[in-house]
C-alpha cells in the first residue's frame, strides 16, 4: 500500500473517530490500525484551558478554606521540621533551623507551640490594656480648654418685641427758620412714614394734597393729643412758633421732625423715632445680625483659678454694622470682662433697620466663659 | 504505579497542603493528567470528563484534611474518588454506558491510563506545526479544510502533518516503553 493511501486512510479513520462515539474503524492495515488507535486516545486529550480554569477554581476555593477557622485542624505535625519549597522548587532535606519562618520559606509547616502562643497572647493583651488606659496616665497633664459661647441676646429677628413705653431711640428735629424758639407741646401721632411734617403754625392753609402731619417712629408710641402740637423739649409755652430749625417740622433741628435732632423723628437723635441715641429693637426696628464674631480669649488668671461665668455687654451697633460704646452690664471679673470687650469690638454686624434703612441699635451680648 | 517514585516528597507535600491549602496546586499539577485520563476513558464525551475531573479535585480539596498517609500514593486516593463519582453517575444514569464497574481494578486499565498520560505529555513535545494540527483536529475537532484555511496551507499538507504527528507519537511511545 502506498504512503499516500495510508495517509488518506488515516484521515478517513480520524473523521470517523471524531464523528462517532464508539470510534470503531474497520481497517486491515496494521500500521493504520496502530496509528488510529493512537488517534482514538487523542480524543481524550485534555484542553489546556480546562486545566488552567480548574486550577483557578481550586485556588479560589483554597482561599475560602484558608479563611475557615477549622482549616488545617487535622494535620500532620511530626514532619514540621521539613523544609518544603514553593511550587516549582524541590522539597529539600529535613533539618531543624532557628527561626525558620523568618525568611518566609516555611509557612504552613512551622508548628504552633502552645507556650509561644500563650506568651504572644499575654503580650498582646498587655499592650492593648496599656493603650486603653493611656488616657488615665495622661489625665494629670490635662490642659483645660476654655469653651466660650457668645450670644447676641437681643437678636430678635424671628419676632418683634413690644416697643418701649416711652423710648425707642432715634430722634429728629425741624423748624421753619423762625426767629423764635419752638413752643412747647406734644408731638403729633407716630407713623411708619411721614407724608406731611408737623407744624404749629401752618403756613399754607390750602395744601394741594391734605395729609395728617406725623413724625416717624413706632406707631404704638402715643402721646396725649389733647394738648397743642409742639416741641416736648421746648422750654417756652409761647408765643407759638415752629422754631429756628430748618427743613420743616418743629424745633431747632433739621428735616421735618420735632426737636433738636435730624430727621423726621422726635428728640435728640436722627432718622426717626424718639428719645435720642440708638434705637431699641422692636416696634418696627429690627435687631442687627452677627456676621463675624471671633471668640474672646480666656484670661490667664481665670484659667488658673478655673473660673467660669457670663459677661453681659451692652453695645450700640451702628448703621455701618460696627459696634461702639461697648459697656459692661454684668461683670464676672478676673480679666474676663476685658477679654469679652476686646473681642466684641472686633465683631461685625448686619445693622438693624427701621423702614428698611439701617439705623444704630442698642443690643445686649452675653458671653459665656466655660472650662471643659 | 509509577507515581510512587517520589512518595516521601509527596507525603511532605500533602502535609504542607493540609496546613496551607494553597499548596494543593502542586498536588493538582502532579495528578491532573492521570485523573483526567482515568475518567476520559470511561465517559463518552469530553464535557463529561471535564465535569467529573472538576468534581474529583474539588472533593479532594474539601477532604484533604482527612487524608491520612498510609503509604498509598495520593493519585490512588484521587482515582478512588473518581471511581466513586463514576459509579454514582452510572447509577444515576441507570446504565453502565459500556464500561464495566469492576474495570477500575483491572491492571490493564491502569497500564492504559499510564499510556494515555504518556501520550498527552508527548503531544506537548511534538514540533509546533504538528502539535497545532493535533490540537485543532482532536481538541477542537475541526475539519481538515478549516485547519488548512487557518494555517494557510493545503489540505494535503495538513493531512501530511497529521500523519507525521501520529507517527512521531507512536515512535516516541515505543521508545519510552523500551
Amino acid at each position: 500500500m502506498s504512503k499516500t493511501s495510508v495517509i488518506d486512510q488515516i484521515d478517513e479513520g480520524i473523521e470517523v473517530l471524531l464523528s462517532r462515539a464508539d470510534g470503531e474503524v474497520p481497517v486491515s492495515d496494521p500500521e493504520v490500525t496502530e496509528l488510529l488507535a493512537l488517534a482514538a486516545e487523542l480524543r481524550a486529550l485534555p484542553r489546556p484551558d480546562f486545566k488552567a480554569e480548574l486550577k483557578a477554581d481550586l485556588l479560589e476555593e483554597t482561599m475560602s478554606i484558608a479563611n475557615t477557622p477549622s482549616a488545617g485542624g487535622n494535620l500532620m505535625t511530626t514532619t514540621m521540621t521539613t523544609a518544603i519549597a514553593k511550587r516549582g522548587r524541590h522539597i529539600t532535606s529535613l533539618r531543624p533551623e532557628i527561626l525558620p519562618t523568618l525568611a518566609g520559606s516555611e509557612y504552613g509547616l512551622y508548628p504552633v507551640q502552645r507556650s509561644s502562643f500563650m506568651a504572644s497572647l499575654v503580650a498582646h493583651a498587655a499592650m492593648l490594656a496599656l493603650l486603653v488606659t493611656s488616657g488615665i496616665w495622661a489625665a494629670p497633664n490635662f490642659h483645660e480648654k476654655p469653651r466660650i459661647h457668645s450670644v447676641l441676646v437681643t437678636d430678635l429677628s424671628s419676632y418683634v418685641l413690644p416697643p418701649a413705653p416711652d423710648r425707642a431711640g432715634g430722634g429728629g428735629g425741624g423748624g421753619d427758620s423762625d426767629i423764635l424758639q419752638a413752643s412747647k407741646g406734644n408731638p403729633p401721632r407716630f407713623s411708619r412714614e411721614q407724608i406731611a411734617p408737623p407744624a404749629i403754625i401752618v403756613r399754607s392753609e390750602q395744601p394741594k394734597l391734605p395729609a395728617e402731619p406725623t413724625v416717624v417712629g413706632p406707631p404704638a408710641l402715643t402721646f396725649p393729643q389733647t394738648s397743642p402740637i409742639g416741641d416736648p423739649f421746648a422750654r417756652v409755652l409761647g408765643p407759638l412758633s415752629n422754631g429756628t430749625g430748618t427743613g420743616g417740622g418743629i424745633g431747632n433741628g433739621d428735616r421735618g421732625g420735632v426737636g433738636p435732632g435730624t430727621g423726621p423723628g422726635v428728640g435728640d437723635g436722627s432718622r426717626g423715632g424718639i428719645g435720642g441715641g440708638p434705637f431699641l429693637p422692636g416696634g418696627g426696628v429690627t435687631a442687627p445680625h452677627l456676621i463675624y464674631d471671633p471668640e474672646p480669649e480666656y484670661s490667664e488668671e481665670a484659667r488658673k483659678q478655673k473660673y467660669q461665668g457670663v459677661v453681659v455687654l451692652q453695645v450700640v451697633v451702628g448703621d455701618d454694622g460696627r459696634p461702639r460704646d461697648v459697656r459692661i452690664v454684668r461683670s464676672v471679673g478676673l480679666g474676663l470682662d476685658e477679654k469679652a470687650q476686646e473681642a466684641v469690638r472686633t465683631w461685625r454686624f448686619a445693622p438693624g433697620t427701621m423702614n428698611g434703612r439701617p439705623v444704630a441699635v442698642l443690643v445686649n451680648i452675653q458671653v459665656n466663659f466655660r472650662l471643659y | 504505579m509509577k507515581v510512587l517514585e517520589n512518595a516521601p516528597d509527596e507525603q511532605l507535600l500533602i502535609a504542607a497542603a493540609q496546613r496551607d491549602p494553597a499548596l494543593f496546586a502542586e498536588l493538582y499539577e502532579n495528578n491532573f493528567d492521570r485523573v483526567y485520563a482515568f475518567i476520559a476513558r470511561r465517559v463518552p464525551s469530553r464535557q463529561d470528563a471535564e465535569d467529573l475531573t472538576a468534581e474529583v479535585f474539588h472533593e479532594a480539596l474539601r477532604n484533604l484534611a482527612r487524608f491520612e498517609w498510609q503509604g498509598v500514593p495520593f493519585a490512588a486516593w484521587l482515582l478512588g474518588i473518581a471511581g466513586n463519582r463514576l459509579a454514582d453517575r452510572w447509577r444515576r444514569a441507570g446504565k453502565h454506558q459500556g464500561v464495566p464497574a469492576n474495570d477500575l481494578d483491572e491492571a490493564g486499565t491502569e497500564a492504559k491510563i499510564e499510556e494515555n498520560l504518556m501520550l498527552f505529555q508527548l503531544v506537548d513535545d511534538l514540533p509546533s506545526d504538528q502539535r497545532l494540527v493535533i490540537c485543532r483536529r482532536f481538541l477542537e475537532q475541526r475539519s481538515l479544510r478549516e485547519v488548512a484555511r487557518e494555517l494557510g496551507r493545503s489540505e494535503g499538507a495538513i493531512k501530511q502533518l497529521q500523519f507525521r504527528a501520529l507517527q512521531n507519537l507512536r515512535t516516541r511511545m515505543r521508545s519510552r516503553h523500551v
